[in-house]
């Protein structure tokens, strides 16, 4: 959460961390993501990168102009293709090395919910962003990007205000996990803002009656 | 019915009762409780434009509550913050009772017995239209310009519309023939309503012939209607106002009835009361009406002998009761053809009698003009030959729901026969509770205004027939100046705000704070003497000593 962006301070979109690749789509708006390890690229996410509630971004070009698609992680599943078969363990004490098979198929899997989409500019930062449904369609394969805090916040900023307009089909997309990754987002966007913003408490608001709708849905009061 | 652009409204469906309806309004046509609004049906063939009251206002599409969990940030804020758009969401609900549609040939109100059809459009019902079907004024059509009309009074206008927009009149006939009444707790306004009737019952349209009894000198200020150019006629008519003092107001004694007689003496045992009443009735035979207590008493000592001792009691309590009081007199009488005439509206001014004396001088007066009214409607010679209407200021003295009032009798023959007679009744009252049943229920047209005392909120739902529950909701959230008017000078209750006075009002409350302020400055001009002996109050040392 509280990760800068590798160039220091302005966030650069171009030297963004990658996530993962796209691999396929349960809708529109909800995607699939493969997960990048350690031999799919250079410096695979951390832990903390492609963690729960973490925004990221896809690239993609419209007429000519750079956009980023935004989107957020409400869910991961892991998959273990040898989950359930018991064969011999090939690998002896004194030969830890040979690992073949099935091992390296293991993969994370990370469900991604668009939310909007912004302009990336001739510098490398976000501007006119929008919390409409994404009109475009992705591709399978195209890259997931880590979203950086600063980009999460000026993709959340309209018109000064922060904004979360798309919170009714998020809530739709990630279903029983839906308040958890709009509280994520919120503890993420709380973080980024100074103390004395009056948004904190139109945030504490919003978070409020999430919480409460998910309780009462739960049954809990 | 192309042109939706004057349409406020759509109607939902059927409501509750079988009158009523629920339409759905944009929170951008904020139509009010109580607003008067139209629809067109067909009745027989011919398109009717019906009226409907709105009795109620739900919001049915709104911002979650949810939104207003901190009162630092404005739910706009959230709803702003969540994408939620706040232009026009919020959608009202109204519940609206139909009143009906005016027939001509009835000129009140008739209900078409059915409701209007889902998605019939509705539209606020128009000034002119409402002015002349709210009133009961029998015009012939459904909009006429009543200004024209003569023997209107003009009182204000509808609540929920602008200032001066929809102007109620209502028939002066029907209410000072059927009798009105004034209901409202103090300082809501009765007198200044009764001023603004009382101005436009001496306009030169109406030349009304008007008796105010005043027991607290409130309607000093009409007298500024002489002069004034709304009261002049053309023919030269203005109208008269006459003020009769305490010092004017004397009841011959031969027009008392021995009921009045022993209602004033003190406790009389039932041997002076036989005594008394013999000899009452034997004067009261007498040609001579000019007979005193010296007369009276000679008759009874005639009758039972010089030294009856009850004869002797009865003497000393006449003398005290009736003799020393200057209201009684053997001759004097307050002359009816001065007191009533058309164009004149008579104030008595009666502040310094006591209670007991004021409903006497009041029992005599409307026994002798009731009985004057009676002669001239038999066609026998009569000093009224015209109609009359008679205002009672704090009108449960005069007619009290309990306890004995001398003038209880005649008022309440007077609201039950009166209207044959051509004798009007106005009561105006703060304490509704305590006016006698039987005269409140024959007032016909009712000015209820604030109303908060739960007894007295009851009383006008027994004695008022055409208070309705709507009517009655209304009475405690009125405000000064506020009224609701109903009974026979309407087709349908209606909330006014009641005009300006043309006169200024003389019966406000007064400037008490100023009024101790100047008291104080005055005792500090004034030389102290009895510095010494002045313990405590500091008149004059108090401030200075403190410096």
């Amino acid at each position: 959460m509280t990760d800068t962006p590798p160039d220091g301070e302005s966030p650069d979109i171009d030297s963004c961390v990658r996530i993962g690749s796209i691999v396929s789509s349960n809708s529109h708006l909800d995607y699939v993501v493969e997960v990048y390890k350690e031999r799919d690229c250079d410096r695979p996410p951390e832990l903390h990168e492609r963690e729960f509630g973490q925004p990221v971004f896809i690239k993609k070009t419209v007429n000519g102009t750079e956009h980023a698609v935004i989107g957020v992680i409400y869910d991961t599943q892991l998959v273990d293709p040898d989950q359930g078969r018991t064969g011999p363990r090939l690998a002896q004490d004194d030969q830890a090395q040979f690992t073949p098979g099935y091992i390296e198929e293991r993969t994370t899997l990370a469900g991604v919910a668009l939310l909007g989409t912004a302009e990336i500019a001739e510098d490398g930062a976000v501007q006119e962003p929008t919390h409409q449904m994404p009109r475009w369609t992705l591709e399978v394969e195209d890259t997931v990007f880590h979203c950086p805090d600063q980009v999460t916040v000026s993709f959340h900023t309209i018109d000064e205000q922060i904004q979360l307009a798309y919170m009714d089909r998020l809530l739709d997309i990630a279903g029983d996990l839906g308040s958890e990754v709009i509280v994520a987002l919120i503890d993420r966007l709380r973080g980024v803002l100074p103390e004395d913003d009056p948004n904190h408490r139109v945030l504490d608001v919003v978070e409020q009656n999430v919480q409460w709708q998910a309780r009462e849905q739960r049954g809990l009061v | 019915m192309a042109d939706r652009s004057n349409v406020v409204g759509t109607v939902a469906g059927p409501g509750d009762d079988p009158n009523e309806f629920v339409f759905v309004t944009p929170s951008d046509k904020s139509i009010k409780t109580g607003e008067f609004i139209t629809y067109t049906v067909s009745v027989e063939g011919e398109p009717r434009s019906v009226f409907a009251r709105v009795t109620n206002r739900e919001l049915i599409r709104g911002l979650p509550e949810g939104f207003l969990a901190d009162p630092e940030v404005g739910p706009e804020t959230v709803a702003a913050t969540l994408g939620v758009p706040t232009d026009d969401t919020e959608l009202y609900q109204l519940t609206a009772t139909v009143i009906g549609y005016y027939d001509t040939n009835m000129t009140t109100f008739a209900n078409p017995r059915q409701l209007p059809d889902p998605g019939t459009p509705l539209s606020i019902a128009p000034h002119q239209q409402l002015e002349t079907v709210l009133p009961n004024l029998g015009c012939e059509t459904d909009s006429t310009d009543i200004t024209t009309l003569d023997g209107v009074a003009h009182i204000g206008w509808l609540l929920n519309r602008p200032a001066e927009a929809t102007n109620l009149h209502i028939p002066i006939e029907e209410f000072a023939s059927t009798h009105l009444a004034i209901l409202a707790s103090t300082g809501s306004g009765k007198s200044y309503t009764a001023s603004v009737l009382i101005e436009e019952m001496m306009r030169p349209s109406s030349r009304a012939s008007l008796l105010v009894f005043d027991p607290h000198g409130e309607y000093d200020t009409l007298a500024e209607m002489q002069g004034e150019e709304a009261f002049q006629g053309e023919d030269g008519y203005e109208p008269e106002i006459e003020y009769y003092d305490p010092e004017r107001l004397r009841v011959r004694i031969s027009e008392l009835e021995i009921g009045d007689v022993m209602a004033i003496l003190d406790n009389p045992s039932n041997r002076m009361q036989e005594r008394l009443s013999t000899a009452w009735q034997a004067m009261q035979r007498q040609e001579s009406r000019t007979w005193g207590i010296d007369e009276l008493i000679g008759e009874m000592e005639r009758i039972y002998g010089d030294d009856d001792a009850s004869v002797g009691a009865l003497e000393w309590r006449l003398r005290r009761s009736i003799e020393r009081n200057d209201l009684f007199h053997p001759e004097e009488n307050v002359p009816l053809d001065e007191i009533v005439d058309p164009g004149q509206c008579t104030v008595l001014q009666m502040d310094t009698l006591d209670r007991r004396d004021q409903q006497l001088i009041t029992t005599v007066l409307l026994r002798r003009m009731y009985r004057e009214r009676l002669d001239d409607v038999r066609d026998r010679d009569s000093d009224i030959e015209h109609p009359i209407f008679a205002l009672f200021e704090e009108g449960h003295r005069f007619a009290p729901a309990s306890g004995e009032a001398p003038s209880l009798g005649i008022m309440r023959t007077i609201t039950s026969e009166g209207r044959k007679f051509g004798f009007g009744l106005g009561i105006i009252s703060q304490r509704p509770s305590k006016i006698d049943q039987d005269v409140l229920s024959q007032c016909g047209t009712q000015i209820s205004m604030q109303i908060k005392n739960p007894n007295d909120q009851d009383a006008i739902k027994n004695s008022v027939e055409a208070a309705g529950e709507d009517v009655l909701r209304e009475l405690p959230g009125l405000t000064p100046g506020q009224a609701v008017v109903s009974g026979d000078a309407m087709n349908t209750p209606a909330l006014i705000q009641v005009r300006q006075r043309r006169t200024p009002h003389g019966a406000g409350s007064r400037p008490v704070i100023e009024e101790w302020r100047e008291a104080y400055d005055e005792r500090q001009r004034e030389p102290t003497q009895s510095e010494s002996a002045d313990f405590g109050e500091g008149d004059s040392t108090g401030v200075q000593s403190l410096d």
